[in-house]
C-alpha cells in the first residue's frame, strides 16, 4: 500500500515542480515580450486607418459580380439555364448538354475568373501567364486545346461500337461517304456568308453529326468558334428525330420505303479483329491528320473485339468515357462567353449547322436511291440518312420511319452499318479539312 | 478585289471537290477490302440452283420474325432462363428402417415404467 502511495505521489510532485518552473520562466520572459508587442502595435497603428463600416460594406459590394453584371451577362446566364432545363426536363443529349450548359454558366460570372480566353489567344497557349492567371476551367480546357478529350471519347465510342453490320454489308460505307456531302456543301455556304476558310471548315463539320470530331477540328482550325459550334452540333444531334424524317419522306416514294432487306450475314471474330487494324493502316497512311481520331476509334474497337483486355475495354466504355465527357462538356461550355456567343456569327453558325444536317441526310438518301439503279438486291433508301454519324439515333430514326410504312420491316442493323460508316466518313472528312486548311 | 473574291471561291470549290473525292476514295478502298474479307472468311453454303422440280428445295431466307424467334430461343437457351425439367423425382418412397428412436412401441414401452 505504501509503495502504491509512493508511485502516486511521485508524478504529482514532478507535475507541481515542472509547473512552478514554467511559471518562473514565463515571469522572466513577460516584460520583454510585452515590450515587443507594444512596439509592433505602435508600428501598425501608424499604417492602419480606422475602418469605416459603410466604406467596408461598399468595398465588398463593389467586388461582387452584381456590379459588373450587364445585359449580355444576364442573357448568357438565361441561355445557360435554358440549356440546363432542356438537358434535365426534355433530356436533349443530357450527358453532354448538362455539363456544357453548366460550364457556360460558370464562365459567364463576372470577375470569377474561371475561364480566361486571353490565355489561348491567337491559337496558342500562353504558358508564361498561365500559372498566374489560369482559372479552374482554363486547366480543364487544356484537354480540348491539345486535342486529347475528343480522341479519348473516340476510344470509348470505338469500344461501344459494333462494326459487324458494316463488315457484313460493305456497301454501307458508300452511304457514310455520301452523307458527308453536307460538310463540304456547308463549307461553301459558310464562305458565302463571309466566314474565313478555317472557320467555314469548322462550321461545315457540324454536318458530320459527330460531336468529338466537330470539337477536335474546331479546336485546331477556329478555336474562337468552339462554343457555338459545339452547342449547335450537340443540339442538332439531339434533334435528329425531328430534322431527318421530313427530308427522308420527301426524297423517297412509298414503294421505296417498303423495300425489305435481307438479313445480314454472320461476321466472324477474325474479321472483327482485322477490321480496326486494316482501317487504321489505310486511313492513317492516306490521311495522317485523321490518324489520331481514327486510331483512337479503332483501338477502342480492337480492345472490345479481341476479348483479351476485357478490363481495359470496360474502363474505356464506362469510367474513362464518363470522366472525359464531364471535362469535355464543362470546358466546351466555358468557351461560350458573352463576347464569343452573343453575336450575329452564332446565329449564322446555327443556321449553317441545320443546313449541313439536312444536306448530309439528303446526300445519304439520294445515293441509296442512285445505287438502287444498279443493284440487283435493292436497298431501302431510308438507311442512307443514317450515314450522318449521330450513333445510334440516326439508325433508330431510319428504323422508325421504315416501320411507319411497313411494320414488319427491320432496318435497324442495316442502318447501323451506314451509321458507323458515317463515323469513319466524318473523321476522314475532318482529316481532309485539317490537312488542307490547318 | 474581284480577283481576291474569285480566288476565295475557286479555292472553296477545289477544297470541296477534293474533299468529297478523297472521302469516297478512302471508303471505296475499304469497300474493296471488306469484300475481299467476306470472300475469304465466309463459308459458302451451296444451294441447289438447277433443280428441275421447284418443290425439291426451299430457299434459305428467313423472315425477320423467324430470325427474332430463333434469336430469342438461343438467348433463353444460353442464359438458362428457359424452364427445364430438373430430371429429379420429386416424390421419393423412403423405406423407414427400424430404429429404437423411431419406433412407436419402443417409445411407449420406455415411457410407461
Amino acid at each position: 500500500m505504501e509503495k502504491f502511495k509512493k508511485y502516486l505521489l511521485l508524478p504529482i510532485f514532478v507535475f507541481i515542480t515542472l509547473s512552478i518552473s514554467a511559471q518562473n520562466e514565463s515571469s522572466k520572459n513577460t516584460p520583454d515580450s510585452s515590450i515587443q508587442t507594444e512596439k509592433s502595435i505602435e508600428q501598425t497603428a501608424d499604417s492602419v486607418e480606422p475602418l469605416d463600416l459603410i466604406d467596408s460594406f461598399n468595398k465588398i459590394l463593389n467586388s461582387t459580380g452584381f456590379v459588373f453584371i450587364d445585359f449580355k451577362v444576364i442573357l448568357m446566364l438565361l441561355i445557360s439555364c435554358l440549356l440546363i432545363y432542356l438537358a434535365i426536363a426534355k433530356q436533349y443529349e443530357p450527358l453532354l448538354l448538362l455539363p456544357i450548359a453548366f460550364g457556360m454558366l460558370l464562365s459567364n460570372f463576372p470577375t470569377a475568373g474561371m475561364f480566361n480566353p486571353e490565355l489561348f489567344a491567337n491559337g496558342k497557349i500562353h504558358w508564361d501567364i498561365f500559372t498566374d492567371k489560369g482559372g479552374l476551367l482554363d486547366y480543364i480546357y487544356l484537354g480540348v486545346k491539345l486535342g486529347i478529350y475528343p480522341c479519348l471519347i473516340f476510344l470509348g465510342v470505338g469500344a461501344l461500337t459494333d462494326f459487324g453490320p458494316l463488315i457484313a454489308n460493305p456497301k454501307s460505307l458508300l452511304l457514310g461517304a455520301a452523307a458527308q456531302l453536307g460538310i463540304f456543301a456547308t463549307y461553301i455556304g459558310a464562305i458565302g456568308l463571309d466566314f474565313l476558310p478555317r472557320q467555314a471548315g469548322s462550321i461545315g463539320i457540324i454536318g458530320g453529326a459527330d460531336g468529338p470530331t466537330a470539337i477536335y477540328l474546331t479546336s485546331k482550325l477556329a478555336p474562337e468558334l468552339l462554343g457555338p459550334i459545339a452547342v449547335a452540333a450537340y443540339s442538332y444531334m439531339a434533334l435528329v428525330p425531328v430534322i431527318q424524317p421530313p427530308i427522308m419522306r420527301l426524297l423517297t416514294s412509298k414503294k421505296e420505303r417498303l423495300i425489305e432487306m435481307k438479313q445480314l450475314r454472320m461476321v466472324s471474330k477474325t474479321e472483327k479483329i482485322l477490321f480496326p487494324i486494316v482501317v487504321t493502316i489505310i486511313t492513317s497512311l492516306t490521311l495522317p491528320s485523321a490518324a489520331s481520331l481514327i486510331g483512337s476509334l479503332m483501338l477502342g474497337n480492337l480492345m472490345k473485339e479481341c476479348g483479351v483486355v476485357e478490363r481495359l475495354s470496360k474502363t474505356v466504355q464506362n469510367e474513362l468515357m464518363n470522366i472525359v465527357t464531364i471535362f469535355l462538356g464543362i470546358s466546351v461550355g466555358a468557351t461560350a462567353t458573352a463576347s464569343t456567343f452573343l453575336n450575329i456569327q452564332t446565329i449564322k453558325i446555327l443556321l449553317m449547322g441545320v443546313t449541313a444536317f439536312c444536306l448530309g441526310t439528303a446526300g445519304g438518301v439520294l445515293l441509296a436511291k442512285f445505287m438502287n439503279l444498279f443493284l440487283k438486291e435493292k436497298i431501302n433508301p431510308l438507311i442512307g440518312s443514317a450515314g450522318v454519324s449521330a450513333v445510334p439515333m440516326a439508325a433508330r430514326v431510319s428504323q422508325n420511319v421504315g416501320q411507319e410504312s411497313n411494320p414488319h420491316n427491320y432496318l435497324l442493323m442495316h442502318a447501323m452499318g451506314s451509321n458507323v460508316a458515317g463515323v469513319i466518313g466524318s473523321a476522314v472528312a475532318a482529316g481532309i479539312l485539317l490537312s488542307i486548311l490547318g | 478585289m474581284n480577283n481576291l473574291l474569285l480566288t476565295i471561291w475557286s479555292n472553296a470549290f477545289i477544297i470541296c471537290g477534293i474533299g468529297i473525292a478523297i472521302v469516297f476514295a478512302v471508303l471505296i478502298v475499304l469497300v474493296f477490302i471488306l469484300n475481299i474479307f467476306s470472300a475469304i472468311m465466309t463459308t459458302k453454303i451451296k444451294i441447289p440452283t438447277e433443280s428441275k422440280n421447284k418443290d425439291d428445295f426451299y430457299e434459305i431466307h428467313l423472315t425477320a420474325s423467324e430470325s427474332a424467334a430463333i434469336a430469342a430461343a438461343i438467348h433463353l437457351y444460353y442464359y438458362n432462363d428457359i424452364e427445364t425439367e430438373k430430371q429429379q423425382i420429386t416424390i421419393k418412397n423412403i423405406e423407414r428402417k427400424y430404429s429404437p428412436w423411431s419406433s412407436k412401441i419402443y417409445g411407449i414401452n420406455n415411457l410407461v415404467r
